[in-house]
């Protein structure tokens, strides 16, 4: 499919007039078709490595992301690569290749089905963060994107038998730490003794709670995440070893067909298209707006134009001073 | 092959997944967002200029059909003027032609009054010196012959296919 648009998009955008644009439009179809390349090749090489190395096992066997490398030497943990990394910067490479290839051959007048996507998109983010965050906020939308388009194709890999990161605690700590890293950015801006102040409000007492529900936020992020995408992988490997147990026992005796798991054809998808597809793209959505919500919550649009008379009243103040 | 356990943290990984988000976000924004925005900026200031240039227009337009309603009223209000004057001239004319036409009409009249009485005068002269002819005439038939009741006819008849 993305195959077929890439070649309509590169048809119907420079007409064959002579000889000059015919070699400009073979160009461009090089370029798209590269592009595509670099789309769907990191991913294709992730389900290679992983037919490569999956070991052949009968029976549910549930558990994280395999290990491809170990290096040791590392500080406290040696650091091993799995699964989840790999296919992290596979679906970070399929972005990239999917961003160049919608921005390939933008035309101030528009009008190809890529460039209506790639505005769609921006529009949207845009909108998305200016609705929850405020314009202050309007340099959120580059991270606002990348959490969408990472968490949801992340979830989304699984489709095509890859193991989801997102299914990987690891994974999603890693962005709620990144997440939790800008709350406290946004906060410090009020001041540092503001922020300090923060964790006693309402009053002193409950500063201990203020504390946890401070760091409760990246804990929670990371474990809603990863939990709706793990459980919908449990439940699905537990579902189809069942059903295959099932179809051992009902059909078992039956010569050759007996040897089919025949009760697993059509469960599973259906719960695909719910753990997989819809919980995939509910998780990135809901991400995304814990992520907006958290950094715009964490210094109000009050206090801030609070802070801003303040501070235009001191300069003022600086400056008749200085007179 | 070797796995994770299904939770396991390893503070590496969450390094690198962090870093991983930080460098999409980056790529994100250099690869998809500003190329974007750009042909939206220059979309959008093409736009404005476009209509920028069509209120102009627009102006310009507005202004030439001020002046060319100025200068209509202008015409028309000569226009105006020339046919009231034009107007006036042939009442005024036509005033002088009628007087002159009148006095023209008593003049002919007068004479026609005139020569109607020369005539008139001349006429009863006439008359009057046929009917002493005729009364001559007949005298002299009378005597000539004796008149019977048949001659007496035809003398009148004669008389009067004479007159």
């Amino acid at each position: 499919m993305t195959e077929f648009k890439g070649e309509k998009g590169a048809r119907s955008s420079p007409a064959s007039r002579g000889d000059a644009p015919m070699t400009r439009d073979s160009r461009f179809r090089l370029v798209d078709g590269l592009l595509i390349a670099l789309m769907a090749a990191p991913l294709l090489c992730c389900l290679a490595l992983k037919v490569l190395f999956t070991p052949e096992s009968e029976g549910v066997d549930i558990s994280g992301a395999m290990i491809y490398l170990t290096v040791p030497g590392f500080p406290l943990q040696d650091l091993v690569i799995t699964e989840s990394q790999i296919n992290s910067w596979a679906i970070m490479l399929s972005i990239l290749g999917l961003c160049l290839y919608l921005t390939h051959g933008l035309t101030e007048k528009g009008g190809t089905k890529r460039q209506l996507i790639a505005e769609w998109i921006v529009e949207k983010c845009e909108g998305l963060v200016s609705a929850n965050m405020g314009e202050r906020f309007a340099g959120y939308e580059y991270l606002i994107a990348a959490i969408m388009a990472l968490s949801a194709l992340s979830s989304l890999s699984c489709l095509i038998g890859l193991f989801a990161p997102t299914g990987d605690v690891n994974v999603t700590a890693g962005w709620a730490i990144l997440v939790f890293a800008l709350v406290t950015y946004t906060k410090l801006q009020g001041g540092f003794l503001n922020y300090l102040k923060g964790f006693t409000e309402p009053i002193p007492v409950f500063t201990p709670m203020n504390f946890i529900s401070e760091f409760s936020l990246p804990v929670s992020m990371a474990f809603r995440h990863y939990g709706n995408v793990m459980s919908g992988a449990v439940i699905s490997a537990l579902i189809g070893a069942a059903l295959r147990g099932l179809s051992k026992t009902l059909l078992g005796w039956i010569p050759v067909i007996g040897q089919i798991p025949l009760l697993q054809i059509g469960l599973p998808a259906i719960l695909s298209i719910y753990f997989d597809v819809f919980s995939g793209l509910m998780q990135a959505f809901i991400f995304a707006m814990l992520t907006m919500l958290n950094v715009s919550g964490s210094f109000p649009q009050e206090a801030w134009e609070k802070r801003q008379e303040r501070k235009a009243i001191r300069k003022q103040r600086a400056a008749l001073a200085k007179a | 092959m070797q796995s994770l356990s299904i939770i396991s943290v390893n503070i590496w990984q969450v390094l690198i997944s962090f870093a991983n988000l930080a460098l999409l976000t980056w790529i994100v924004k250099k690869f998809l967002f500003k190329p974007v925005k750009k042909v939206l900026d220059t979309r959008r200031e093409t736009i404005d200029s476009a209509y920028a240039r069509a209120g102009e227009a627009e102006a310009e337009a507005e202004e030439y059909r001020r002046n060319y309603a100025a200068a209509m009223a202008a015409v028309n209000q000569t226009t105006d003027q020339m046919i009231a004057e034009a107007a006036r001239n042939a009442e005024r004319r036509s005033a002088e032609i009628e007087s002159a036409a009148r006095d023209r009409a008593r003049e002919i009249r007068q004479q026609a009054e005139a020569d109607a009485l020369l005539e008139k005068k001349k006429a009863e002269a006439d008359i009057r010196r046929e009917i002493a002819d005729v009364s001559t005439q007949l005298t002299e038939k009378l005597l000539e012959r004796e008149i019977k009741p048949e001659d007496h006819r035809e003398l009148i008849d004669s008389f009067l296919q004479e007159l």
